[in-house]
């Protein structure tokens, strides 16, 4: 295949990853990890304010990250926010990793490439989650990053390929915990895949003055750029530790779970075959290849091609060891396959270059043929994944996400705020679990007034002329409320509901509003 | 506790037992026998409670009386609706007598209101309709309106026999029936007697996501 045709299908791949990327980015309602996140960038926004918390919400680099793309769209405050702004810039950091691939052309080749552009651009795991504003596709990105620039700092110890590194690993660093697997897997493979040459490998001159430099560079930009967010820009010097401080938090977190636990077949289940309520959803073809890649990249390898076999070896060894420790933790949510996927979309279209390489031409035909219509599959399930079934549980890739039911209670409110005289400034109490309140910060961040408890007790919280209730405070509330308010039952996520109450004579006016009965109507 | 709730389902069913003895007691009524799918999903959320929302009490429905000679009058019959080509399943399904709650047994139309209506061949008496739109999952469907009429597009004659849009926000009148959580008996809905040919079902969306679904209606009367 030659550059300008490379040149060609990454263009198409990059047009078909933006459409399906871009499509309609406010269908899904928030998730709640997404609301947290952006009242969190939005304290950034009006503040200029970010402390690292140890304890939860990871790395710091989602935020500051958000702030040019805010500007951008002339929004200065959390009020002014919306779901285009935050969810374009993980938009952004998946195309970004698309664009990664065309610097792996001359070291595995250009047929690899324009197949790992195609299926980074259509899978669906990669499309949906570039599309939720959660640290995923920018650890993706950035760890991929990382993979490419340490091999090539291994088959050329130059400097610049070190420093490269550097900035890739100080930003996973700074982007998510789980950095400390993707790193040293990276480390691990690209030694193993050298190693793994014999007599063919190259000398590496580790001991060298200039190696020595270099990696110290490498070394050196990864710790200023982690330090840099860590510390809020160099504002907050102590909080550089804080990532130390909370690494008992995930370890213990990761392996002893109070929730999000699953087995170790979950990530590959997740991308094999899900069928749920009449859907059924498959990125089977990607695992295919990437294990006929894997399987022919440590095949014997061809004299006159190094450069390949390392790369393959490396690759593919750098996607099972990092799909394995992920696999091994208890501790599992369906966004962490991102940065070990992208690797194995990279090995994935190095296994469909070795089918087509095989001398019988109608084989690499048909083959491609294939390929071609298992990839518009795939962006057929992705468009339906990221719009169609967005919220819907039956969609593998939602999991504990806001039903569009808790988007209409939001609106709910807002229309009875129109008609309050005090208008967005209502007093609304919410009074549910943390757990229950989220994403209502986001959908009520218009609304100054909106208290939130955890329990009832509080007679402040009574006062409102609109109370959200989990289920669980509702026999409390309902004998403080009585008949005063009417009720309404809302889903907040499938089989989590909440109910609304609303003061008696602020209902009736709301009803006022809406037309009188139709015919037949009793 | 437990004595409490004790007392109180005795009450419950000491309250309602003059009222079934005086249904059953009507020699021009029989009880209406249904054939209900197995349930799909274990611990109804009996914990929720609702002025708008049907209480759940986790016991089987009471019997339910009809009047004598009531037969299924829509089984097999014509099914259109306002998607005539819904996302998942066919339209048939829903009169096809299959009432499971598995993959494969559902008809899924998009979000917003959405109808479907059944066309029972000429008009008939109604003593009872049936409505499952999807049992395997604890799920509220919101605006469930049923409607009887004789004219095909509902633009006359109509009688609303059921309607639980007490917000309006499907635009078909102030409703004051309850909203219920589905479950694989399904909702029984009583008609009162009102006449017509075709029986029209609106919903508008769940707890769960935007979309509409069916697995079956059934709408029973006399024959004539």
């Amino acid at each position: 295949m030659t550059g300008v045709r490379v040149g060609a299908v990454v263009a198409l791949a990059l047009a078909a990853g933006l459409w399906l990327r871009l499509a309609r980015l406010d269908a899904r309602p928030m998730h709640h990890d997404e609301a947290n996140q952006a009242v969190k960038f939005g304290t950034l926004l009006e503040t200029g304010e970010y402390r690292y918390d140890a304890h939860d919400h990871h790395g710091p680099t989602l935020y500051y990250l958000s702030l040019p793309a805010a500007w951008i769209r002339g929004q200065r405050t959390l009020a002014s926010l919306d779901e285009s702004t935050l969810r374009g810039v993980t938009v952004v950091f998946g195309t970004l990793t698309l664009l990664l691939i065309p610097c792996l052309t001359t070291r595995i080749g250009a047929t690899a490439v324009a197949a790992s552009a195609l299926l980074m651009a259509v899978s669906p795991v990669m499309v949906f989650y570039s599309r939720m504003y959660i640290q995923e596709s920018l650890f993706a990105c950035f760890t991929l990053a990382f993979a490419i620039a340490v091999g090539c700092a291994m088959r050329s110890n130059g400097w610049s390929a070190c420093v490269l590194a550097g900035v890739a690993g100080g930003l996973a660093v700074a982007t998510k915990e789980t950095s400390v697997i993707m790193l040293p897997s990276a480390l691990a493979a690209a030694a193993l895949a050298w190693w793994s040459l014999g007599s063919r490998r190259w000398p590496l001159s580790l001991g060298g003055r200039d190696s020595r430099v270099a990696v110290l560079a490498g070394l050196a930009a990864a710790v200023f750029i982690a330090g840099l967010f860590y510390s809020s820009f160099f504002t907050n010097p102590s909080a550089i530790l804080e990532p130390f401080r909370g690494a008992r938090t995930y370890v213990d977190r990761g392996i002893e779970p109070v929730s999000h636990g699953h087995p170790w077949y979950y990530y590959l289940t997740l991308l094999t075959y899900v069928a749920s309520g009449g859907l059924r959803w498959s990125e089977g073809l990607v695992v295919l290849l990437a294990l006929v890649g894997g399987w022919m990249a440590w095949l014997p390898p061809d004299p006159g091609d190094v450069e390949r076999t390392f790369w393959g070896r490396y690759l593919s060894a750098y996607t099972a060891l990092a799909a394995v420790a992920f696999s091994l933790i208890p501790y599992k949510t369906p966004w962490n396959i991102l940065p070990f996927y992208a690797g194995a979309i990279v090995v994935a279209g190095i296994g469909l270059s070795r089918l087509i390489d095989v001398r019988r031409r109608a084989l690499a035909v048909v083959v491609t043929a294939v390929f071609l219509g298992a990839t518009v599959q795939l962006a057929w399930q992705a468009r339906r994944a990221a719009v169609t079934y967005a919220a819907d549980p039956r969609n593998p890739y939602v999991y504990a996400q806001t039903v569009p039911d808790a988007v209409r209670m939001a609106a709910r409110i807002r229309e009875l705020a129109a008609i309050h005289p005090d208008g967005l400034r209502m007093q609304v109490s919410v009074v549910a679990s943390p757990y229950e309140q989220w994403p209502l910060p986001w959908y009520l961040r218009t609304m100054p007034n909106v208290g939130y408890w955890v329990g009832t007790g509080d007679p402040l919280e009574l006062r409102s002329a609109v109370v959200v209730s989990s289920v669980d405070n509702m026999p409390a509330l309902d004998a403080a409320l009585g008949e005063r308010y009417v009720t309404t039952i809302f889903g907040l996520r499938p089989e989590v509901f909440l109910t609304l109450y609303v003061e008696r004579d602020l209902w009736e006016r709301f009803l006022a509003r809406t037309p009188a009965a139709a015919p037949g109507t009793p | 506790m437990i004595k409490r709730t004790l007392a109180s389902s005795l009450l419950f069913v000491l309250a309602l037992a003059p009222l079934a003895a005086a249904q059953s007691a009507d020699p021009n009524k029989e009880e209406l026998k249904l054939k209900l799918p197995k349930p799909m999903f274990i611990g109804t959320p009996t914990n929720i409670k609702s002025a708008n929302l049907e209480p759940i009490t986790g016991k089987p429905r009471p019997p339910f009386f009809v009047p004598k000679g009531t037969v299924l009058l829509s089984l097999k019959k014509a099914v259109t609706a306002s998607d005539s080509a819904p996302v998942i399943g066919e339209l048939d399904m829903i009169t096809d007598g299959e009432k499971s709650g598995g993959d494969g047994y559902f008809v899924e139309f998009g979000p917003s209101t959405q109808w479907v209506q059944v066309d029972l061949g000429a008009p008939h008496p109604l003593s009872a309709i049936l409505l499952w739109h999807y049992h395997s999952q604890a799920r509220v469907y919101h605006d469930v309106v049923v409607q009887v009429s004789d004219d095909a597009a509902f633009k006359s004659g109509v009688t609303t026999v059921y309607n639980n849009d007490h917000d309006n926000s499907s635009k078909l009148g102030v409703g004051k029936d309850k909203e219920y959580i589905e479950v694989a008996e399904g909702r029984l809905i009583d008609p009162k007697g009102a006449k017509g040919r075709y029986v029209r079902f609106y919903s508008n969306g769940n707890t769960t996501n935007d979309l509409n679904h069916y697995v079956e209606i059934e709408v029973y009367g006399l024959p004539k």
